[in-house]
Order: C-alpha cells, then structure tokens, then sequence
C-alpha cells in the first residue's frame, strides 16, 4: 500500500510539473544565416526587445524567447537580405505576444528594426542603423561611418558615440540625449520632447536640434568651433560663451535670440525653439 | 425704439412707461424678460424680514478695530454722525435696490459693447484647452485607425498628434509673419515632419 501510494503522489506531482511547463510556453528559438558583406537585417517585433551586437563575420545569428504559444518568429533570407517577423496570431496580448529577440549581426551590416514597445538596443556596429517605436525607447552607441535614424512617438532616444556619420532623429514626445555624437549631419527634430546634446560638434558637420516646447541644452567644450545661431519665440535663451559677433541677416535679442562664432567655425549648429528654454553650456 | 435706446433710459423709468417703451416691450421679448426679472427683485426684497439693529456696543467695538488697523481716522463722533442713516430709508432696502441697478448696468454695458440689440445671451469666447479643441478629420480618422489595430495605442497617438498639431500651428504662425525668416521657414517644415512621422507610424503595415 505504501508503494502505491508513493507511486500515486509522484504521479500527480509529475502531472503537476508538466502542467506547469505547460502554461508557461516559453519557448527558445534559434536561426543561423549564412550572408555576405553590408547584409541587411530587418526584425519586427511588435512587444519585446530587441539587441543587436557585432557577431561573426559573414553569420546572421537571432535568438528569440518567445513568451507563449500566441506568437510564432516569421525568418526569410533573400541574398544578402534577412527578415524576421514576429507573428501574432489570434488572442495574442502585449505579455502572451512578447518576444525577446538577441541578434549578432556582421559590424558592417545594415540594421532595421521595428517594435511598439521595446526597448531596443543597437552597438558597435559600421553600419546604417534604422529604428523605430512608438514607446520604445532606443539605446544606439559606438557606430561609426554610418547613418543613424531613430524614430519615436514618445520613446526616449540615447546616443553615444556616434561619429563619422549622418544622425536624423525624430521623436515627438520622447527625450533624446546626446552623448559625444558629431558627423556631417546631426538633426533632432522634437515637438515636446527634450533635448540634451553632450559633445564638441566635431570639426565639420550641420547640426540642427529643433523643439516645439520641448527645453534644448546643449553643453560644449571651450575649444568648440561653431557657428551658432539660436532663437526660441517664447523660452529663453542663453549662452555661457563669449560670441565673436558675425555678419548675418539673423536679428539677435537678447534673452531670445543670439547669434555668433566660437574658434573657426568649423560647424554649423542652429538651437531653435518655439517655446521651449534654450541654453548653450560651457563644460 | 431700438433695445439699446429702451436700455439706456431704463434707470430713469418709475412704474409707467411711455407708449413707445410700451410699445416696444410688447415687441421685444428680451427687454419684456428684463423689466420682469427687474420687477422680481424688487418684489423679493420686499420680503426680506428685517434684521434687529445690533446693539451700539458692536458698533463701538468695529470702530476700534477699525481705528487700530489705521483704516478710519476721523474721530468717532464725527464717523457716527456721517454713518446716521438717512430720513426715510431703511439700510436693508438699499442692498436689493443696488442689486437691482448693478444687473440693469451690466446688461446695458453688455449691449453696448456687442453693439446687437435685443441680445439677450451674452458671448463670450472662451478657448478651448488644446486637450480639448477639435481634431481634423483626417486625424480622427487615422485615429479610428490606430484604434482598430492596436486599441491600447490610441491615447498615445490621440496626445502626440496633438502635440504635432500645436507644432504646426505655432511654426505657420512664425513663417506668415515674416516669409523671408529663413529660420521659421525651416521650423515649419520640421512641424510637418513630425506629423508625417506620426502618419507613418500609425499606418505602417508591418507591425502586425
């Protein structure tokens, strides 16, 4: 009798175990592509994150964790092209619908990524960069000699060290921070959001940080060279550097608008704003 | 008799009015309603009760405070005799009375100033907070849209459209006022980014 009875309870346990398993759903997924140089890889993925890091040389490697049987990974490799879709089928929610994607990519690879929630996470890589979310937010850092795009609805964007190349982001509520990012173009493009810029605007470049209501702070170096023009029509604006006066057709005011040249320069930065405060810092 | 001729010898009029003053207020409801809402609040204040005098000590002890604060100077003699009250009337019916001059100065001001006699209701434009003004069409309809397809989205796209649409109209506002402002012609084009953006985003038919 104590036999059974063992054997009853562990059988029930058992059942118990494997139930669980069950309900849980989490399912591991892995996809190798074999592709050459400047491939492009595409992932959509409508709840969850998604990573992209340098991986193997001419090898296009996705892991995902899919969080329940309501999703399942689309992938399809046409030449150098590689897509991989999150498909929602019917039921799915933001939790049983997520999919946590990990992708290494070759550093000279074109990278596009789409999600609602994100957050989304792109390094070290050579090549362009395009990501947008709505809410997500989006980490890019360490990419060089490429382009960067970043939109966002209301997702927080961060960038560091971004160089050599062209940065266009635009985000309407969102805050964006810049952290040691110059090339030929650096756009950002805000309605409410805020916008924090932390470098030296490189030694050539056209950099346009534009807000509606949304605070623009921009903190240089003293040795910066720039070309500055910066207005806002109902926030204040100010400056911590002595500007050399230039010859332009743009009217300064003081406290709303002021115009001029530090060092040679080198680059073209214009700070405007409608309504939002407007300060160029000395570091 | 114009509604604003009729309002500006109101004050004057007794109990009788002339043939033309009859005459028009058998024609024009609003001033009909006027002298009736008029003629109420004095009816009404005939029945208030009247108050008991409070007793000469409360009157002493608010001239001394009064005194103290440095609000009245003159001595309490003389601020007695000027506060007597006069022959004839009694303070309780000033009050409805003034009441009464204070609603037929303001309607008479009101007329003048929108200049439309027989006005009964007064306009005045209130602006909408920007949460509250009403949407394009287009926009609405491409909200319809996002809420169809991804239903929890459709507050987040409701509010930065907003925000877009406020964009918008501020930076046209700076290009019409000056058109050779390089600058504000740049800033509106980035408004118009911003909105395409969001256009874009909500209809992209990759996201499942």
């Amino acid at each position: 009798m104590c036999r059974k009875q063992f054997a009853a309870t562990f059988a029930i346990v058992m059942v118990l175990v494997l139930a669980s398993f069950a309900a849980d759903e989490t399912t591991r997924k892995e996809f190798h592509f074999k592709v050459g140089h400047h491939a492009s890889v595409s992932v959509i993925n409508q709840y969850g994150p998604i990573s992209v890091r340098p991986g193997p040389a001419k090898e296009v490697v996705v892991t995902a964790l899919l969080h329940s049987g309501k999703v399942e990974v689309d992938q399809s490799k046409n030449g150098k092209r590689v897509s991989v879709l999150s498909h929602l089928l019917e039921g799915a929610d933001a939790d049983t619908g997520r999919v946590d994607y990990e992708v290494l990519v070759p550093t000279d690879a074109s990278v596009t990524l789409h999600s609602t929630t994100g957050p989304l996470h792109v390094e070290k890589l050579h090549g362009d960069v395009i990501v947008e979310g709505n809410t997500a937010s989006v980490e890019v850092r360490d990419v060089s000699a490429a382009h960067v795009h970043v939109k966002t609805l209301n997702g927080p964007v961060t960038l560091t060290n971004i160089t050599d190349g062209h940065v266009e982001i635009t985000s309407v509520s969102g805050d964006v921070v810049l952290n040691a990012v110059s090339g030929s173009l650096v756009n950002v493009n805000s309605s409410s959001g805020k916008i924090h810029y932390d470098g030296d605007f490189g030694n050539s470049g056209e950099y346009s940080l534009t807000s509606h209501s949304g605070d623009i702070e921009a903190i240089a170096p003293a040795f910066a060279s720039i070309d500055v023009v910066a207005r806002s029509v109902q926030g204040k604006v100010l400056t911590d550097f002595p500007l050399q006066p230039e010859h332009t057709s743009f009217v300064a005011r003081a406290g709303s608008a002021f115009a001029g040249t530090m060092g040679k320069a080198a680059s073209s930065v214009k700070l405007l704003s409608f309504s939002g405060k407007i300060h160029l810092k000395k570091r | 008799m114009t509604c604003a001729e009729f309002e500006r010898v109101l004050p004057e009029l007794g109990g009788s009015h002339s043939i033309e003053q009859e005459a028009h207020l058998k024609s024009c409801s609003a001033c009909s309603d006027l002298i009736a809402d008029l003629n109420a609040i004095t009816r009404q204040a005939q029945l208030l009760k009247e108050s008991e005098e409070p007793s000469p000590w409360v009157w002493n002890s608010i001239e001394v405070a009064l005194r103290q604060e440095g609000l009245i100077r003159q001595p309490a003699p003389e601020l007695r005799s000027t506060l007597a009250p006069l022959p004839g009337w009694k303070l309780r019916w000033l009050v409805p009375l003034a009441a009464a001059l204070l609603v037929a100065v303001g309607m008479l001001m009101h007329e003048r100033g929108t200049g439309q006699p027989g006005a009964s209701v007064a306009k005045v434009t209130v602006p909408l907070p920007p949460s509250a003004e009403p949407m394009p069409s287009e926009d609405v309809q491409l909200l319809e849209t996002v809420a169809a397809r991804m239903p929890s989205m459709r507050a987040a796209y409701e509010a930065n459209l907003r925000s877009v649409n406020a964009y918008i109209r501020d930076a046209e506002q700076s290009a019409h006022s000056d058109p050779n402002d390089e600058e504000a012609q740049r800033y509106l084009m980035s408004a118009y980014e911003q909105r395409a953006m969001v256009y874009e985003m909500a209809l992209d038919r990759s996201l499942p």
